[in-house]
């Protein structure tokens, strides 16, 4: 089509696109509707990440932020030699999957409970139920975590009313506190977890439970032994989603915790120290470490009856 | 018979109890926020002493506010529709050819971006778009958010794609229908709802996002998030309840419009 193709033109110029594309053979096809998709990882994703892991081999600098063109293990060697000293970064990085894993089991199985009531339920209550799901996606995740300060500080509403009904003698701090980083990120991906489980157990047929429950499976048993196995697909989605954004956590322990976790440390890295080979090497540590947890824990979930496939 | 009644009574009752608590969890931080925009005071306490419209009556002397919110629209709309087209495509692709090397490739590349902390991809992609002189536009964010999008989009539309019954697709082939007609006239109609879903995820998926959108953005550019989290950092006082209390009701309708739009009938056969 050439920029003179006028208005009445482009009907038949639709046309020949059309047959041209129904000529194609069927992989071919198949590779012209995965262009785009591989174009785009190529520029914003692999491109940019090629760019992050040559910084993290180059060479720190004084007055620039890194030596341009030179090549070093340097920083590599630092990060390595704190991780193992057990200083700041093996602290840092341990928090970071502590709260990773607990965010996760949390997740999953609120989130497995959730959607299997949302599936059950009819009418009324499961519009409120997949509403409350939706609804907390809809507000910022900045302001969802917020939120959890007047409610789970000393003074707030949480422990205000533990104490005026007797159960606390003293207020608990919840934040800033683990306890609190928590709960906000369990907030954050819980409705994400929810969807990913709910839309597999969508389209599970229920007479197959009903059949179990015949069969003489009790509620609990029909769950465990045919509901969580068809939903795993849904389940591993759910945990890896839960376990990947938790490790790298920013706002949730930023405003509820005092601890520093490798998201909050990195930038720190980054924005104020300007360490950028530092920085970089030690996300890349960080990346391979993330990776190999969730191949672990795909391997370990496909055991169950996942039979999940990426590709 | 007596107990196996009395004890299904107490699992249903114990059922109940459980998601009312967990419905209450998902509903209560946004009730503090709707709640502690009516504060009177600049403490953000639930529930607040008095209550007024004075952070309301602010909000609307702020252009600042205004400005975040149409960028959060601009780029929400623009990941929303990037990441639907890149997504819905190459699922598809995937699909009528399963057996492909470059597809094996494809989807773990397509799901890592995911799955890295955002704030990695959000320095990874300032000294990228540096280079490549797109910093302080728009695209930037935009490409940033349709990182994180199109996963989303491209699971869901695999997951559409594997229920739908292929030999409808070869039943048009063999009745003599081209590739494009038999993806519009047979595919499409029962896999629009599935890309309906795909994209208002990535709408939301960007709107929310604020890690990236911190890095990338500049003045010009800041999103709703990106202006909270700085406002909170400065004064803990209940304007961004108030931008949030907008941002909900604003969405709800949104989804009503869109629910409408689409298909009202499958709407609430999936509501009832």
């Amino acid at each position: 089509m050439s920029e003179t193709t006028s208005l009445p033109q482009i009907p038949t110029s639709l046309a020949s696109l059309r047959e041209s594309f129904a000529g194609q053979s069927s992989s071919t096809r198949a590779l012209l509707l995965m262009a785009p998709l591989i174009a785009f990882e190529l520029l914003v994703f692999v491109i940019p990440f090629l760019i992050l892991l040559r910084i993290s081999f180059a060479e720190p600098s004084s007055d620039l932020i890194y030596e341009p063109g030179s090549w070093s293990v340097e920083a590599y060697a630092a990060v390595i030699d704190n991780i193992l000293a057990l200083e700041l970064l093996w602290s840092v990085i341990s928090y970071s999957f502590l709260l990773g894993v607990v965010v996760t089991i949390v997740t999953v199985v609120l989130a497995l409970f959730y959607a299997y009531a949302i599936w059950r339920s009819t009418g009324l209550v499961k519009t409120l139920l997949l509403f409350s799901v939706v609804l907390p996606l809809l507000t910022t995740l900045v302001i969802r975590t917020y939120a959890f300060r007047p409610l789970l500080s000393p003074t707030g509403t949480f422990n205000e009313l533990l104490l005026s009904v007797g159960l606390l003698s003293e207020p608990i701090q919840f934040v800033p506190n683990t306890v609190g980083a928590v709960i906000g990120q369990v907030y954050i991906v819980l409705p994400y977890a929810i969807l990913a489980i709910y839309s597999v157990l969508a389209t599970m047929d229920w007479h197959v439970v009903e059949a179990a429950r015949d069969l003489g499976a009790s509620r609990p048993r029909s769950v465990a032994e045919v509901v969580v196995p068809q939903a795993m697909p849904g389940i591993i989605v759910a945990a890896v989603i839960s376990f990947a954004w938790s490790v790298g956590a920013y706002a949730a322990p930023g405003l509820l915790s005092e601890n520093i976790t490798f998201a909050l440390h990195v930038e720190e890295l980054l924005l104020t120290d300007l360490r950028y080979p530092t920085a970089a090497a030690l996300s890349v540590i960080m990346l391979v470490l993330m990776l190999a947890a969730i191949s672990i824990m795909f391997a370990v979930l496909n055991r169950f009856g996942g039979d999940f496939d990426l590709a | 018979m007596t107990s196996t009644l009395h004890r299904e009574t107490l699992e249903n009752a114990a059922f109940r109890a459980g998601y009312g608590a967990l419905l209450v969890f998902m509903l209560l931080p946004l009730l503090v926020v709707v709640v502690t925009s009516f504060s009177a005071s600049g403490r953000v306490a639930f529930p607040p002493d008095s209550f007024s419209f004075v952070w309301y009556v602010d909000f609307f002397d702020s252009t600042q506010w205004l400005d975040a919110f149409t960028n959060s629209i601009v780029i929400g709309v623009g990941t929303a529709l990037l990441a639907t087209l890149l997504g819905v495509l190459g699922a598809f692709g995937q699909e009528l050819e399963t057996d492909s090397v470059v597809g094996s490739v494809v989807a773990p590349v397509v799901l890592i971006p995911l799955l890295i902390p955002p704030v990695i991809l959000g320095i990874t992609l300032l000294l990228y778009f540096n280079e490549v002189g797109l910093r302080g536009s728009y695209a930037s964010i935009i490409l940033a958010h349709t990182l994180w999008a199109t996963p989303l989009v491209y699971f869901v539309m695999r997951s559409v794609f594997s229920r739908f019954d292929w030999q409808q697709l070869d039943a048009a082939h063999d009745l003599g229908a081209g590739p494009v007609r038999s993806f519009v006239h047979v595919v499409l109609p029962n896999v629009k709802h599935g890309i309906f879903v795909g994209a208002l995820l990535a709408f939301i998926i960007s709107l929310q996002e604020f890690v990236m959108a911190l890095f990338l953005s500049t003045p010009g550019t800041e999103t709703i998030p990106v202006l909270a989290w700085t406002e909170i950092r400065q004064a803990l006082d209940p304007m961004v309840s108030v931008v949030s209390t907008f941002l909900i009701l604003i969405s709800v309708g949104a989804i009503i419009v869109a629910a409408i739009a689409t298909n009202l009938e499958w709407v609430s056969k999936q509501l009832s």
